[in-house]
């Protein structure tokens, strides 16, 4: 069975036209504008891209209700983001803080593989949304090890308001940014 | 916010390793877009033939986050044209915008730190190298906590 969707396609096209051919799902006008905002460019991507299929379905945890930005809940939970942990930190000093919100159900304190030190951040998993929020609350600018943690939810229900659950439809590329103010939902 | 992204912070990462062979087009790709939409697929035909394909917002904390793995590994410095070509066993693409510059890099797989050793430009594929194990490890704590999956 041929995959041919995977071909890779040697584009010698412009700029523009090549972002045409990358089309699809939402959002890309955001990444279109990123790209063509940058001044320089450098690297052998430029000459050679994968025709990317942006047809597919993604999975994506679903809005709960509403549609109020905020932080999103996971599968299993609520997972907060801390950063700027001092390099000696140990899943013990995390433990200690934030278990006393409530029980943590999973910790991620990963490791820089250059340094073997962590990496400064962590995610912390707790069940229930009132754990999280007020850990997030209480321990957002706390010491540890000498260093202010800063403490937030790790995912959001989308940048507007609402948004980000699963596929939207294609928009038409062609749409300036300016005219698409307010996207309104369809409920 | 639309109209910041010709600013200081427009932002946009992708990165995809993956080869084709007797189990067909086996690859894992994740990007992260400038309004936070993190989107992750893996496909590996090997044994079971499934595709995993999930997408989910990250917070402006996370967003940051990323930020500062990439201003201090300092790959928007290095240039990939001494680096080994994609060849048949696989291909890595690595595409950053980072506020006013933009680098699409490619090369071919490195399967460890001793296989960079002999090449043109050692230290350009170590900073690439730690970049992406730094990335991959972000990605898979976002991805493995959001859907309590395993990814491999």
């Amino acid at each position: 069975m041929a995959d041919t969707r995977d071909i890779i396609r040697i584009t010698e096209d412009t700029e523009d036209d090549f972002e045409q051919v990358v089309g699809g799902g939402g959002g890309d006008e955001g990444v279109r504008l990123v790209k063509e905002s940058a001044k320089s460019r450098k690297g052998r991507g430029f000459e050679s891209e994968q025709d990317r299929d942006d047809t597919m379905e993604f999975d994506a945890v679903g809005i709960d209700d509403g549609d109020t930005a905020g932080p999103q809940r996971s599968v299993e939970g609520w997972i907060l983001f801390v950063r700027n942990l001092h390099e000696e930190t140990t899943e013990d000093d995390l433990m200690d803080k934030f278990n006393e919100y409530g029980e943590v159900k999973s910790l991620h304190l990963n490791l820089n593989r250059r340094t073997g030190y962590i990496k400064g951040y962590a995610l912390v998993e707790f069940e229930h949304y009132k754990e999280a929020s007020t850990a997030q609350n209480k321990l957002n600018g706390a010491d540890l090890n000498g260093q202010r943690m800063q403490v937030d939810w790790a995912f959001t229900r989308g940048p507007s308001g609402g948004g980000g659950g699963g596929r939207k439809s294609r928009r038409q590329r062609d749409t300036k940014p300016q005219q698409r103010s307010e996207r309104s939902r369809s409920r | 916010m639309a109209t910041k992204d010709s600013g200081a912070d427009a932002f946009y990462l992708r990165y995809y390793i993956g080869h084709r062979g007797i189990f067909g087009h086996e690859f894992l790709e994740f990007e992260f877009r400038p309004d936070g939409k993190l989107r992750y697929a893996n496909n590996s035909n090997y044994k079971n033939d499934t595709m995993i394909r999930k997408e989910a917002y990250v917070s402006p904390a996370v967003m940051a986050e990323l930020r500062r793995i990439v201003t201090e590994s300092e790959i928007m410095q290095e240039d990939d044209q001494q680096w080994p070509m994609p060849d048949r066993v696989g291909r890595q693409e690595l595409e950053i915008v980072f506020n006013s510059e933009h680098i699409s890099f490619t090369t071919s797989k490195i399967g460890s730190l001793a296989e960079i050793t002999g090449t043109k430009d050692p230290d350009g594929l170590r900073t690439f190298y730690y970049l992406v194990q730094d990335l991959k490890c972000l990605v898979f704590s976002l991805i493995g906590l959001h859907f309590k999956i395993r990814p491999i």
